[in-house]
């Protein structure tokens, strides 16, 4: 019966065309919204990874990044002077936004990040340069700037290349290589001073970050930091993740309610479709059953047609996912995450082929001769 | 001898609009093997319900049908299913083929229902064609072929499991005069072969080339 089910699959080519269109595209979208989701939890992830061991010490009620903290420079360097850290994971920083971020979950399309010379390694760790230099010189005195991968194609900017940032200018001495932590790829960072100098904040900074020599200590350290400093926020790794985590929960819940529409209406149209096929068939079918077709025979054949179709629409459409997830430069789905989608697209069309097949079955011989 | 088939006091109701319309009341009749006969009668008369009720396609409001002696309303449904593609061919007045099948693959495809092997499905299916004059026309598609052509097609699937009843619903309904007695020609060769042919008609000439005549009028069986 697969061959019959071939045949009218080919001599219903419009309709068949439709269905196959709509489980590719209910399966891309699928393999879409997963591929959405991977990227926001490993931006997420990647992103937390480098505040192991660390702590943020901010303006009370401030989220992150702090571009709304403000903390007097002098408080900052007392919580420097703290025992037990580790001096050049720790640095004061200041926190300036260029452009707001296209998804809400992102701190910013591009920002600003003052930090203390010789305190780079405390910001985006080992990464090397791309071009330029990673760290900026000890007695550097001017208004310079190392930009992230991604800050570097914002201000479309080359070493050597003068960016304005705040009616200022400002020299490129060195452009990142791509980081895993996007905070970083969107940073223009400039020495501390500079910043200060630049955005009007002499004797402020955003925030202090926090390195300490024992990860195991930063439960004590953070404790000890919200007694001394009550009046500030005091953020630990775990805190952050459960920001982010509050943060990424609606996206994450809109994509999920996508892929759940994309499924419903994949089930309906082949639900519909095949309603309709069985329906125009109703005379082939009580044909077949007059001369001994039985009724699970039937059965088998509109859900072989059903499964065909599926499978046809949801190869290419699992496939069409990949290049969206390498323009997303998040981890690609696997063979098996891709057939895992096929296969949920095959089982809403066989979820949507029970009734016309339950139907088709149910088809009397008799309507092959009333149908004349 | 035992009849291939028999009714014994079939009845069969149609409930329309909360009462019922009497389409056969207390029909009995045997049909022996090797027997050609035709049901005639008007429009309305009946003949076309007992035709479904005797392919076990419909289920009688009461009485019997009876096919070499084991009553059909002991059967289950798949077993009424297996009678009509093992013992029973159909011959439909608008032919009924499946579109989307060549002229074998429509001959084909009851001996494919029936499981039988392909080494000999394929020279059956293929003899058949050749019998009802078709050899040549094995690949067409039942749209590149005329109205005769297509009830030729019909009967070599209707002969494809030997039945031992064809049953044939006005097969000369949809075609021309000429065409319509190639048909019964072609019947009358299959009925010389030893095939028992139960057909329904209102057409008196073809009714004529038929063994015995039954008149069905008002759901009864008069002479």
């Amino acid at each position: 019966m697969f061959d019959l089910a071939i045949k009218n699959i080919l001599a219903r080519k419009t309709r068949s065309l439709l269905c196959i269109f709509a489980v590719m595209v209910s399966v891309y979208l699928n393999g879409s919204t997963a591929t959405m989701n991977n990227w926001m939890y490993t931006t997420m992830t990647s992103e937390l990874a480098r505040y192991m061991g660390k702590i943020y010490v901010q303006q009370g009620g401030s989220s992150y990044p702090p571009f709304d903290s403000s903390i007097a420079e002098a408080t900052a360097q007392e919580i420097l002077a703290h025992d037990d850290l580790n001096s050049v994971q720790s640095t004061p920083l200041i926190f300036v936004r260029l452009a707001r971020a296209m998804m809400p979950f992102m701190p910013a399309q591009a920002m600003v990040i003052g930090v203390m010379q010789g305190k780079e390694p405390a910001l985006w760790g080992r990464v090397e340069a791309a071009s330029g230099v990673n760290a900026f010189a000890p007695d550097e005195r001017g208004d310079v700037a190392i930009l992230g991968d991604k800050a570097g194609s914002y201000f479309n900017a080359r070493v050597g290349d003068n960016i304005p940032i705040n009616n200022t200018e400002v020299r490129v001495i060195g452009i990142l290589q791509r980081s895993s932590m996007d905070s970083v790829n969107i940073a223009a960072a400039v020495p501390l001073a500079s910043a200060q100098r630049i955005f009007a904040k002499e004797g402020t900074v955003s925030a202090v970050l926090v390195g300490v020599q024992d990860v195991n200590n930063v439960p004590t350290i953070a404790d000890a930091l919200k007694r001394d400093y009550p009046l500030l926020q005091v953020v630990t790794q775990d805190d952050m993740l459960k920001d982010a985590q509050a943060v990424l929960k609606m996206p994450m819940l809109y994509m999920s309610v996508m892929s759940l529409t994309a499924f419903i209406v994949a089930f309906a149209v082949i639900m519909s479709t095949m309603v309709m096929a069985v329906f125009e068939r109703t005379r082939e079918i009580g044909t077949l059953r007059a001369i001994g077709a039985e009724a699970h025979t039937i059965l088998v054949m509109v859900f072989a047609e059903i499964v065909m179709l599926t499978v046809v629409g949801g190869i290419p459409g699992a496939i069409l996912t990949l290049p969206m997830a390498t323009m997303m430069n998040t981890i690609l789905p696997s063979p098996g995450q891709l057939a895992q989608i096929v296969l949920l697209a095959i089982v809403a069309g066989a979820l949507g082929g029970l009734y016309p097949a339950w139907r088709a079955a149910r088809v009397n011989p008799l309507e092959a001769l009333r149908y004349e | 001898m035992t009849p291939i088939i028999e009714t014994r006091d079939l009845w069969k109701i149609h409930p329309m609009d909360g009462t019922g319309v009497e389409a056969l009341r207390g029909v009995n009749l045997a049909v022996e093997p090797g027997e050609f006969v035709a049901l005639v009668g008007p429009s309305g008369s009946g003949k076309s319900t007992l035709l479904h009720l005797l392919g076990a396609m419909d289920t009688p409001t009461r009485g019997e049908v009876v096919f070499e002696g084991k009553n059909l309303a002991a059967f289950s449904d798949g077993e009424r299913t297996q009678l009509r593609c093992r013992q029973i061919g159909f011959v439909f007045q608008t032919f009924n083929l499946l579109p989307t099948l060549t002229a074998f693959q429509n001959v084909e495809l009851p001996l494919r229902l029936a499981r039988v092997p392909t080494r000999e499905r394929i020279p059956r299916a293929r003899e058949l064609l050749i019998q009802v004059g078709l050899g040549a026309r094995t690949n067409h598609l039942p749209r590149q072929l005329s109205g005769g052509e297509r009830q030729r097609v019909a009967i070599a699937r209707a002969l494809a499991n030997h039945p031992k009843l064809l049953l044939a619903d006005e097969p000369t309904g949809n075609l021309d005069s000429v065409t319509g007695k190639e048909i019964i020609a072609l019947l009358q060769e299959v009925h010389r072969a030893g095939q028992t042919i139960m057909l329904v008609t209102h057409n008196a000439d073809v009714a004529a080339q038929a063994n015995r005549v039954l008149h069905v009028r008002d759901g009864v069986i008069g002479t």
